[in-house]
């Protein structure tokens, strides 16, 4: 019982933990002082405004936004053939195929941030959009791989044939058949592609500028530097829109994965 | 046959040549400059730079220090968490929205996060406050450009996978083993130890790699966290790239930091695969 008390105890500071910095912020983004202030002294929407005027601002909001788009885009793109490969065929090379497509999962960032710059520079590609287009796409493709890989079942697979044996052509069947089936997986691992997108830092600094710059790459310049009511009301906006992502996700799929004796 | 290796090559074919030219030829590039001078000829210098050198292996330690800390915490915090989450709340929605508040850091930018701490962790912070407040300190406790500020942040930023990977392998735990466990006249704590410990073992191991591999080469907290005083790997390679510009020796590090995480990697994944078959 004490062992049971004591958990207990740690588990509700631990929760405490993980959500203090997250309120600490969006307080602080409405206090009415020009310096960050918890618990905020006053309320006010100010600093959002000040936000919405900045240009800079703005434009790598939109940097931000197009990027993760595009990044998530091309990746479903890439994704959803390689895992039908992966998932339909027996050939040579097969876990080799996988391992590659999935490492950027365990690759530290800075790496390929780093090689991305110095491939970049030998190509004329450095440090422009397509430059941080490439790099997203690789680091956010095993996201849905991981989330479409599971759906391609057996099960499924005889949907698929029957469709092919009913005369469908392969296109047809595609669209018409697995396309459905799959298309869960497809928009929980796009969400996921485009969170991660939207929030790296490690592999965007080394090709951002000062006009071409994407939110998390601004604020940790910024950060370093300042501290003000700004950069807190920044991000607030990226605390809700990350909620708001995972209250859709929650929703879609059902996030509750620790419910005791679920199907494995 | 002839047919369905004609449609695998079709599929495979665009994710492979974009992974051949924006992943494998960058890191390529970044391996064979690390082995070259400036005027092409093949040199073993830059890692003899990383090896021979002090400061290196400083910088290197301080990062394993922070990483193992970090990853120990983690465990720490973690299990009971998840434990928690999986074997004591009983009301849904609770866990329903526990699950969602592990899960909102994950989704939020470490700049954010750290910067959450930056705040609170201030010498006229929460924190501190607090601590006063309690009468635990006199004077203020400096924690950002310290161990201790980093080590909050990363375990801040690192939990969450860990209670997950661990709920997971707790949630999928078959509970009549260890009714079987109690019913043959075992105690709690042994069957605890003998029969629930290693049977979600893989899921923390795996946790635990995770963890660890994200921790060693993490850089936006430590630079935020740190204020310049405390330096970690990543930061140097950080340094060679956007400021001294060698790129042979900024490649050397890139790739000993790879080479670092991969073996960490496979090798604590043998260790959970063979607690997944001793299972």
């Amino acid at each position: 019982m004490i062992a049971r008390l004591l958990i207990r105890i740690i588990a509700l500071a631990a929760m405490a933990y993980l959500v203090l910095p997250l309120v600490v912020i969006m307080g602080a983004s409405l206090t009415q002082t020009s310096y960050l202030a918890f618990p905020p002294q006053g309320l006010t929407l100010k600093w959002f405004g000040v936000l919405f005027d900045d240009p800079s601002y703005v434009s790598a909001f939109i940097t931000s936004t197009l990027l993760a788009l595009a990044a998530t885009a091309v990746a479903v793109l890439l994704a959803v053939p390689a895992s039908l490969a992966l998932a339909r065929y027996v050939f040579a090379g097969r876990a080799g195929v996988s391992s590659l497509l999935m490492s950027p999962l365990v690759l530290p960032y800075v790496v390929l941030g780093a090689a991305l710059l110095q491939f970049g520079n030998d190509f004329g590609l450095a440090r422009s959009f397509e430059a941080l287009l490439v790099g997203h796409v690789v680091i956010v493709m095993p996201f849905v791989l991981r989330s479409v890989l599971p759906l391609l079942t057996p099960e499924q697979r005889a949907l698929e044939e029957a469709s092919m044996d009913l005369g469908g052509t392969p296109v047809a069947t595609f669209f018409l058949v697995v396309l459905p089936q799959i298309r869960g997986g497809i928009v929980s691992g796009a969400l996921l592609a485009f969170i991660s997108s939207w929030i790296n830092v490690e592999l965007s600094i080394f090709n951002t500028t000062s006009a071409l710059n994407t939110i998390p790459v601004k604020m940790f310049n910024y950060v370093q530097y300042t501290i003000d009511p700004t950069i807190a009301a920044v991000s607030a906006i990226t605390i809700v829109a990350a909620a708001l992502v995972i209250i859709l996700l929650d929703l879609l799929i059902g996030l509750d994965m620790l419910s005791e004796r679920q199907q494995p | 046959m002839a047919a369905s290796r004609t449609t695998l090559a079709l599929l495979l074919f665009a994710p492979l040549a974009f992974f051949a030219a924006f992943f494998l030829a960058p890191m390529a590039v970044v391996a064979l400059t690390s082995l070259t001078t400036d005027d092409g000829g093949l040199t073993f210098a830059h890692y003899a730079r990383i090896l021979f050198d002090q400061y290196h292996w400083d910088v290197l330690w301080v990062t394993f220090r922070i990483a193992l800390a970090t990853t120990a915490l983690c465990l720490l915090i973690g299990f009971p968490l998840a434990w928690y989450l999986v074997r004591i709340v009983r009301w849904r929605s609770w866990r329903r929205a526990c699950v969602i508040l592990i899960v909102v850091p994950l989704f939020t930018s470490n700049i954010v996060r750290s910067f959450g701490w930056m705040v609170l962790l201030g010498r006229t912070g929460l924190v501190n406050q607090g601590l006063m407040g309690m009468g635990m300190t006199e004077r203020p406790i400096r924690f950002l450009g310290t161990e201790t500020g980093i080590l909050i942040g990363m375990v801040y930023i690192l939990m969450p996978f860990v209670v997950l990977s661990v709920g997971n392998a707790l949630a999928k735990i078959d509970t009549a083993l260890e009714d079987a466990s109690a019913d043959l006249g075992v105690g709690p704590a042994r069957t605890f130890w003998f029969v629930t410990l290693p049977l979600c073992l893989p899921g923390a191991v795996s946790g635990a790699i995770m963890v660890f591999a994200l921790a060693v080469s993490a850089y936006v907290t430590p630079a935020l966290l740190s204020g310049g005083q405390i330096t970690v790997f990543s930061m140097l390679i950080f340094q060679q790239y956007s400021s001294v510009f060698d790129f042979h020796y900024g490649g050397a590090l890139s790739v000993t930091l790879l080479v670092l995480t991969l073996v960490l990697v496979t090798l604590a994944g043998r260790i959970g695969e063979r607690g997944r078959r001793a299972a």
